[in-house]
């Protein structure tokens, strides 16, 4: 397209409006939109009506228009007689996931960006290289890793038995503790399944990103700034507290409600490392789809649920910000 | 084959093309049948021993089509059904998901058990009856198995031993499924077996018996391979896991044996079921018929690994090949009751997993 397809002919020469030559650049945003609308907006839609259809019981399900998904979402099948909170806990551990494992990731990526802008521009680039092709990993290939590294014979708790440490925590005691807390059975300690597990490998699933959405604002930090408060008289810390972070406010909290949202959907790593008393709605929503239930209305009614608290999230999120930004 | 010209191919695929509006094959003399089966080691079993000798047998050409499962088969199947062009004539379903296929409907055609009389050698039980007729005919079945690690503990006389904290603290694999049998082997232990599924304070309080193994669990698994791993791995030191496997994983030297509880272990099959849309009947009956036979039964436990569905003293199957795959008591899933109380059972058994 040329500078010159956007600008009219003058009005004399149009002999034949019949005849006008077809523009592509005036079809090409309506086109767009069709397919944009084709192939996003339509299928949630249909997400947001499947929602509303009925469940047979011992067979599929049918098209209808009913709020009963809904309601078992919050009091459960049974209700009135039996209330149930079960989807909301669900709801709440994939918010509870979501949010440590994405502060985790931004605060432990915070200083190795830092870190990583003050190198110079060639190991910079072989960083970011790096980072980036890492990122090529999917979930499945990164929790089998975890999970062979946290294995009895194979990860961590082999590394504890041969070392002597697992007999040491059994000698001062302190294995029994583990018990309890379920990070042990009484042959060794056990990392599998545990929150611990599970929110260590979410956080390590998005810190690429956080590193690479962080990058671009840390690395305009004006250094500057921060030689200046030095010479004034401040320390590391001082500096970091009254002069980085409040400059990287925005994208740090940015970061984090991106890497958020992103972990809410999470399924291999809460599949494999947590207990099914912790397991969020996303797994939830599988087991009502596929597998043996053929449940799809009530697996849209708590995708369609997920998604509304997101967005909430997001918008209070954005409210927040700018309420601060007020101040 | 017979030679054909330019001419008479314009005229069979003019008349094939008039016979059948999705398109038949061009060469019409070539007969062939596509056959779903779960991917993996176990459909290149079947397209290694079973199919060849089939087409060997009969003339008739094997196109295997690569099923997940029997699940997720059913809800492609059901929506290729619906678009009006299925993948496979013939699919294999375990039976809860034929009994589901048959009652949403219009997704199987009846199968006419007098040209495959070979069927009259399994167990009535293994052909599953609908309203339209016979809709599902056993391929072969496989148990559900006890197993232990032989290193870290002694073989349990029962299934109950594993609700014995002193020895199973945070040590056993069983799976996350509501219907994955675990329910059906609390039944048999502590209960009346089927009939406890009859009633839904019967079903709550199976739950609550399986909510008391739960502290003795260490991994409830939703994969196969979750369970292999976590076997392998010395994670776990006991469960349910598939007897064929278990024996495989034995027999390649990993820490683990299956073993029949005197309560016995649960048997599941899976059948052949004929796609309503499918125009190959006549095939799918010699096929059915050939699966039926005790040698092909017995040529699959050999080499895929599963139970056979006729009497061993039909087959050739020595001893050692038969408690491979086989074994005593079985214990009869509840089939229907999970299908009947479907979304109770599916509630009552997440929140006891939940604890919520």
């Amino acid at each position: 397209m040329s500078v010159a397809d956007g600008i009219d002919p003058p009005l004399g020469e149009e002999t034949a409006p019949a005849r006008a030559p077809f523009r592509w650049s005036r079809v090409l945003p309506w086109g767009l939109t069709a397919l944009i609308a084709l192939f996003c907006v339509v299928p949630f839609l249909l997400v947001i009506a499947i929602s509303f259809g009925r469940k047979i019981e011992g067979a599929a399900w049918v098209w209808d228009f009913t709020f009963e998904n809904y309601q078992r979402f919050f009091v459960g099948t049974l209700w009135p007689d039996e209330v149930t909170f079960l989807y909301l806990q669900q709801l709440g551990y994939s918010f509870w996931y979501a949010v440590i494992a994405s502060i985790l990731a931004v605060i432990t990526a915070l200083p190795f960006t830092l870190a990583l802008t003050r190198l110079s521009r060639r190991a910079q680039a072989a960083w970011l290289v790096f980072i980036l092709s890492s990122l090529s990993l999917s979930e499945v290939f990164i929790v089998m890793g975890w999970d062979i590294l946290l294995s009895n014979n194979s990860g961590l708790p082999a590394l504890f038995k041969s070392t002597g440490l697992t007999d040491w925590l059994k000698a001062v005691g302190w294995f029994d503790t583990l018990r309890e807390w379920g990070l042990a059975n009484p042959r060794n300690v056990k990392f599998k399944t545990s929150e611990f597990a599970t929110i260590l490998t979410m956080s390590y699933l998005v810190w690429p990103y956080s590193v690479i959405l962080l990058y671009p604002a840390l690395s305009r930090l004006d250094p500057s700034l921060s030689e200046a408060a030095r010479t004034m008289g401040a320390g590391n810390l001082t500096v970091l507290r009254t002069v980085t972070l409040p400059s990287v406010r925005l994208p740090l909290f940015g970061t984090t409600l991106l890497l958020f949202v992103f972990l809410l959907g999470t399924y291999v790593a809460i599949t494999v490392f947590a207990d099914p008393s912790k397991h969020t709605t996303a797994v939830a929503i599988y087991s009502n789809v596929r597998g043996a239930n053929l449940n799809a209305p009530f697996g849209a009614t708590q995708a369609v649920i997920l998604l509304v608290s997101a967005s909430v999230c997001l918008v209070l999120g954005h409210t927040l910000n700018r309420w601060s930004e007020a101040r | 084959m017979t030679r054909m010209n330019r001419r008479s191919l314009l005229k069979t695929g003019a008349a094939t093309f008039a016979a059948s509006s999705l398109g038949a094959p061009l060469i019409a003399q070539d007969r062939s049948l596509k056959i779903g089966s779960y991917g993996g080691y176990f459909e290149n079993s079947f397209k290694e021993h079973v199919y060849p000798a089939f087409t060997e047998a009969t003339g008739i050409a094997i196109e295997s089509v690569t099923q997940p499962n029997s699940t997720d088969w059913l809800v492609t199947m059901q929506q290729a059904t619906a678009a009006g062009s299925v993948p496979a004539d013939l699919s294999l379903y375990a039976r809860d998901t034929l009994i589901k296929a048959s009652r949403i409907g219009g997704l199987l055609q009846p199968l006419d058990l007098s040209a495959m009389p070979a069927t009259s050698n399994l167990d009535p039980y293994f052909v599953f009856e609908g309203n339209e007729g016979p809709l599902g005919v056993g391929a072969m079945s496989w148990f559900t198995a006890m197993v232990i690690n032989p290193n870290e503990v002694d073989a349990p006389e029962s299934w109950a031993d594993f609700w014995d904290s002193s020895l199973y603290e945070s040590s056993l694999g069983l799976s996350r499924n509501y219907n994955s049998q675990f329910l059906d082997i609390v039944a048999a232990t502590f209960f009346e077996g089927e009939a406890t599924f009859a009633t839904q304070d019967g079903i709550v309080a199976l739950i609550e018996k399986a909510a008391e193994i739960k502290p003795n669990v260490a991994l409830w698994w939703s994969a196969e391979s979750q369970m292999e791993q976590s076997m392998k791995n010395g994670d776990v030191i006991g469960g349910q896991y598939y007897l064929d496997v278990a024996n495989l994983m034995m027999a390649d030297g990993f820490p683990i044996q299956p073993l029949f509880p005197k309560e016995g272990n649960p048997q599941d099959y899976g059948s052949w079921c004929l796609s309503s849309l499918s125009d190959k009947s006549a095939e799918a009956a010699e096929f059915i018929n050939y699966s039926s036979d005790p040698a092909t039964q017995a040529l699959m436990s050999r080499m895929i690994g599963t139970a056979p569905l006729v009497d061993k003293s039909l087959t050739d199957l020595s001893d050692e090949e038969f408690t491979f795959v086989s074994g005593t008591p079985s214990i009869k899933p509840a089939y229907e009751a999970y299908l009947d109380n479907e979304t109770f059972i599916k509630e009552t058994w997440d929140k006891m997993l939940a604890g919520a």
